[in-house]
């Protein structure tokens, strides 16, 4: 066999193996996402009994740092530390219910260092209703700030973005 | 060649191959980036977009120009997925206020036809910096608190929408 008809074999394995080592072994970039799609799915997980909201609401403390900061935007509190929005997590749960959110155009920028990671990303709020034309809908722009604590990535500080001000 | 080939690859190939490329190029160039479809969501656009309509976003537009008054124009957040569409109102440099729901740019009431009913909303004047634009929804009939609406840096605004 020539060297010309080993060549398009041997560029697919190495595509394929290129496309694994990538897949089992991602990047940061990567692993602050997968931690922001995990947060998604367990602020949309619904749940109706007492326990089990406040098992939610501690297995939500573990996207945040103990000292986290959200600023919300214009007509929202701040809340500051994980204590505080766990309680509000709580509270507000019964009302959430009926809201499913989702993180698009999700940017991430890896500090130097390594632990540190900002992101940019568009939270979408839908509300659902008894048909499609009865949703309701709303988007906002976020700020992120990431620390990196026991190999898990943790959000230190959300700041609402005025894209219309 | 049999039927079946020439039927399916016409009678010259290549350049049946070189037709589907360019075809693909171009529809890539037009629908993935010059003419972006959108589906808007929402009634801030009421009366001129429903929600659900398919609309396109013309983001060669502004290349060679500025958005001007009277503009639907789409403003990005993050990213180019999720847009706001509203109206341009308000140029770089005027002042612009709402009394009793009446846009008054330099003073002057605006003449907008594109709005049907209006609650009395009240807004401070705002003088628009050199790279500013005062956006708005037409829906004019809602509560100024659930509306998002005033000004916005020239560099958000990706395009227009068309159709």
């Amino acid at each position: 066999m020539s060297h010309c008809r080993r060549l398009p074999p041997a560029l697919l394995g190495l595509a394929i193996v290129a496309a694994a080592a990538w897949w089992w072994w991602p990047g940061e970039s990567a692993h602050v996402r997968r931690q922001l799609n995990a947060l998604v799915r367990e602020v949309n997980t619904i749940t109706i009994d007492g326990a089990g909201q406040a098992a939610r609401s501690a297995r939500l403390g573990r996207f945040f740092t103990e000292d986290v900061e959200m600023n919300l935007g214009p007509g929202s509190a701040p809340i500051h530390g994980l204590e505080t929005l766990l309680g509000m997590a709580e509270r507000l749960q019964p009302r959430t219910a009926a809201f499913t959110l989702r993180f698009d155009d999700v940017i991430v920028r890896i500090a130097p260092d390594g632990i540190r990671a900002g992101v940019n990303l568009t939270a979408v709020m839908t509300r659902r209703g008894l048909s499609y034309d009865d949703r309701s809908f709303d988007a906002m722009e976020f700020s992120l700030d990431l620390m990196k604590t026991e190999e898990e990535w943790r959000i230190a500080r959300v700041t609402a973005v005025e894209t219309i001000r | 060649m049999s039927a079946t080939s020439r039927i399916v690859f016409g009678r010259n190939p290549r350049r049946t191959a070189v037709r589907i490329l360019v075809l693909a190029a171009s529809s890539a160039f037009l629908f993935g980036w010059a003419l972006t479809p959108i589906r808007t969501e929402g009634v801030s656009m009421l009366p001129t977009y429903t929600s659900g309509a398919l609309k396109f976003v013309n983001r060669i537009a502004y290349m060679s120009g500025d958005p001007q008054r009277g503009d639907v124009v789409a403003i990005r957040l993050a990213g180019p997925h999720v847009l706001y569409v509203k109206r341009v109102v308000g140029l770089p440099g005027e002042h612009v206020r709402i009394v009793g729901g009446q846009v008054q740019i330099d003073g002057s009431p605006l003449l907008e036809p594109y709005v049907r009913h209006r609650r009395a909303w009240d807004v401070d004047e705002v003088t628009l910096g050199p790279a500013e634009y005062f956006v708005v929804g037409d829906n004019r009939g809602m509560s100024a608190g659930d509306h998002v609406f005033g000004r916005v840096d020239r560099a958000r605004i990706i395009g227009r929408v068309v159709f």
